[in-house]
């Protein structure tokens, strides 16, 4: 059931029918029906693995607070989570390299494993209670429900963004039903996210679809910058409206997530991009890896090295292929180069006069980076490079209406970087508010894409 | 103080009614008037059906009182310049209003605003495949190209009509989504004229001016299957050495397939939609005349042919709905006159343009 289907709308109707009429006490059996019903719309046999994982991390943060030996506790809770996140999304990654070592044929230890929907997000958030717990920094639920209901919350079960236990467990157990704030500014993030989705998203999946599914067959310069160009709007709009749904759904139901995008293409260098791109996920390889890996207290060697590590485990978490090892590593090499050049300044919060052709530049380093992210294999990455960098001219596979749709974000989004004004207008006069919803369902009438419903990039992984 | 909740719920409400409503309104100002219309795309379903509706009701101006119009899909195969060649001798105006590839349904859509009195014409004739139903591959109850030709046609009250006359429940969604909201149903025409405005304006002048003429000028493609030979028992055509790959696909797709599962919807699609036009026509003084066409340049044999119904027979017991001999167009089926597995070519269309006048002249008598 995907977010951007009629049929999830009815479920999110009837599950917000329930929830509001139900009493408070009884409001979060209803949210745990719902999520496992979500969850088991897309496969019900895999609701086995997620009983389990929530019995394991739950079990386990209940033993940290009981008994002495917390590391033991902590490894195995985390060997498990990696465990069934290690099988079902790097066994056959694995499996294919061993093979090619021992140069036998490619699926000669393959797997028919099919990827649990949302394993990357929800086993990154049940890892992070765990060691929260085992730092200190989180009671353990003693409640199941609630638990159960923290990994399994439909709006971000998904494709996150990955919620902190505390900032989960605060709305939880706060129990204060969401005041009319939060269903004015919910209802704005959910057709904005919608919008983002159908009339920017998915405009632009068909352009770097029909791109990737064939770059042979679509030469030259021109054509690869703007196959790319598509699929970098596309996995912005694609991501950062899911994420904006998410958002506005769990504001109507009483949650306040924290936000996962920030205008991630008007970043003036890598490191301000990675601050303002999936930003739940950042925050965790800062929190759990980076940080843990001695972050930059060690000198500026480790500091290089520890931030090659996570931006590499970053990439690898994406995606089990050695293109996303190579897009992880793409940006630990600038942000390791940007560290270098900047010392122990920090990166920059002032603009300069210069900031447009910063971020420009910047902007050109991240789409050359998603072509590896995106590519099939290394070696179609590399021939999309060289059609980017020595390619003959080729044709523009943008329509002049698609460019229409990037000028209109653009101004919008340096509007909001100046302003902040999207977050304000549920708050904004009554005609304001009107007039921006009338405008965001008149972009998805007239450039959603409606007669295929187009999955979310990072449902994926 | 913050406002109670409940005020914040009614203003929310209150916002996204107000939203809803302007939107709808915004729609309808571009989509319902002429705003937007008069720049619809000539070579779109929707363009070259308003383009057809347009090109006849001048003609209706401009022809006397003795107006025959057909209407069918591409297998229509009749030019009016050479059925209007022999008005001298049939006393009628020939005029086409079918438009390749729609159906019944858009047609009752045309129907209603091009003859909104019922008693424009002196006939309306059909072209059909067959008298008897025989259920094909095609699902007609599920093209949507019918929301796409008729969509300008389409108004608010046909929306329960309209959109239960689909089956699935996903075409029905998007088929009351476009009538109450157009803009989804013309997006690709929108978006079209975003990227090239010019381009578009240039296209719809020349249209405007020319559209009428070529129509009625056309002269089909000279083409042939001559030569074509089909061996039913071994399942296989024999083409001539000159045959191109639309006619070697035709021919696979239209003679050489296989028979379909008879679930009786053609016959209750055609009932539906040829009974709602009788309906309309009930008591005027427009005859409607069906006329079974050529089938094609070889005859599928009747081990292959399923025929549990005949709707259009049973519509010829109405009054003022008749029937052109059934065999009337048989001499056609031969390949030498057929462009492809489905359509006349140039001297087919000749031939059946004028036999055409002799049986509808021969129903309707002298003006």
């Amino acid at each position: 059931m995907l977010f951007n289907t009629p049929q999830f709308f009815l479920f999110l109707a009837a599950a917000l029918v329930l929830f509001h009429a139900a009493p408070r006490a009884g409001r979060k059996y209803i949210l745990l029906a719902a999520s496992y019903f979500f969850y088991a719309t897309w496969n019900p046999k895999f609701l086995a693995l997620l009983f389990t994982l929530t019995a394991i991390d739950y079990s386990a943060g209940m033993a940290l607070e009981r008994f002495a030996r917390k590391k033991l506790i902590l490894i195995v809770s985390l060997a498990a989570n990696l465990g069934f996140l290690g099988f079902f999304k790097y066994y056959n990654f694995l499996a294919a390299n061993l093979a090619a070592l021992l140069g036998r044929p490619m699926r000669s230890f393959w797997l028919d494993i099919v990827l649990p929907l949302g394993i990357s997000f929800h086993t990154f958030q049940s890892m992070s209670y765990v060691v929260d717990v085992y730092r200190g920094e989180q009671r353990a639920i003693r409640n199941p429900i609630d638990y159960a209901l923290f990994i399994c919350f439909f709006p971000q079960l998904v494709a996150g963004p990955i919620v902190r236990a505390r900032e989960f467990f605060r709305d939880l157990l706060d129990r204060r039903p969401p005041n009319g704030g939060d269903i004015s500014r919910g209802l704005f993030l959910l057709v904005l996210g919608l919008t983002k989705k159908m009339a920017f998203a998915d405009p632009f999946a068909i352009l770097a679809d029909g791109y990737f599914s064939n770059t042979a067959g679509a030469p030259g310069r021109l054509t690869a910058w703007s196959g790319v160009l598509a699929f970098g709007l596309q996995i912005y709009f694609d991501f950062s409206g899911y994420t904006d749904m998410a958002i506005g759904m769990a504001k109507l139901l009483g949650f306040h997530f924290p936000v996962n995008f920030r205008r991630p293409y008007l970043a003036s260098s890598i490191t301000e991009f990675w601050r303002r791109w999936h930003i739940s996920l950042s925050r965790w390889l800062r929190d759990y890896l980076y940080i843990p890996l001695g972050g930059n207290r060690r000198g500026a060697a480790t500091t290089y090295r520890n931030l090659m590590l996570t931006m590499l485990l970053g990439g690898l978490w994406h995606g089990a292929s050695w293109n996303f090892v190579i897009w992880g590593g793409y940006h630990g090499v600038w942000l390791s180069l940007e560290r270098m050049a900047r010392g122990d300044r920090p990166a920059g919060q002032e603009r300069s006069w210069w900031y447009p052709l910063q971020a420009l530049a910047t902007f050109g380093l991240v789409l050359i980076g998603w072509v590896f992210f995106r590519a099939k294999d290394l070696p179609e990455s590399l021939y999309i490079l060289r059609q980017m960098f020595t390619g003959a001219p080729g044709r523009i596979l943008i329509e002049p209406w698609h460019w229409g749709l990037a000028a209109v974000s653009l101004a919008v989004a340096l509007a909001e970087e100046q302003f902040d004004w999207l977050e304000r207008l549920a708050q904004a006069p009554g005609w304001a508010y009107a007039t921006a919803l009338t405008a965001l369902w008149f972009c998805i009438e007239i450039f959603g894409v409606v007669d295929v419903s187009i999955p979310f990039v990072y449902f994926q992984f | 103080m913050s406002p109670p909740a409940t005020a914040i719920h009614a203003r929310t409400i209150a916002v996204f009614l107000t939203a809803f409503a302007t939107l709808f309104g915004l729609d309808a100002l571009l989509f319902r008037t002429r705003l937007y219309l008069s720049i619809l795309e000539p070579g779109s379903t929707t363009g070259l059906f308003e383009l057809t509706l347009r090109s006849e009701r001048q003609a209706q101006a401009e022809n006397g009182d003795n107006l025959v119009v057909t209407l069918g899909d591409s297998r229509f195969g009749y030019l009016p310049r050479l059925a209007n060649e022999l008005k001298p001798r049939s006393g009628y105006v020939f005029r086409s209003a079918g438009v390749a590839g729609s159906d019944p349904r858009s047609w009752y859509y045309m129907l209603r605003d091009l003859d909104p009195t019922a008693r424009r014409y002196r006939a309306i004739v059909f072209g059909v495949d067959d008298y008897d139903d025989e259920d094909t591959y095609i699902d007609h109850d599920e093209d949507m190209r019918a929301l796409h030709y008729a969509i300008v046609r389409l108004r608010l009250a046909d929306a329960v009509d309209f959109t239960s006359s689909f089956r699935t429940w996903r075409s029905r969604w998007e088929a009351v989504r476009g009538i109450f909201l157009k803009g989804f149903v013309l997006q690709r025409d929108v978006q079209a004229f975003l990227s090239h405005p010019a381009k578009r304006i240039d296209e719809v002048r020349l249209n405007r001016r020319g559209f009428a003429y070529w129509t009625y000028t056309y002269d089909e493609d000279p083409r042939s299957l001559a030569g074509l030979q089909i061996d039913w028992a071994a399942w296989k055509a024999s083409f001539p050495p000159s045959a191109d790959p639309v006619q070697l696909n035709t021919v696979k797709h239209s003679l050489l397939r296989p028979v379909a599962p008879q679930t009786g919807h053609f016959a209750e699609f055609r009932r539906r939609w040829y009974g709602r036009i009788l309906d309309r026509y009930r008591g005027s003084r427009t005859k409607i005349i069906f006329a079974r066409l050529a089938r094609g340049p070889v005859v599928r044999p009747d081990s292959l042919v399923r025929k549990k119904s005949a709707s259009i027979r049973e519509f010829a017991s109405r009054p003022n709905v008749y029937l052109c001999a059934e065999h009337a167009f048989d001499s056609l089926e031969r390949p030498e006159l057929f462009k492809d597995a489905v359509h006349l070519n140039r001297e087919g269309c000749a031939r059946f343009s004028r036999m055409l006048v002799e049986e509808v002249a021969a129903i309707l008598g002298k003006p």
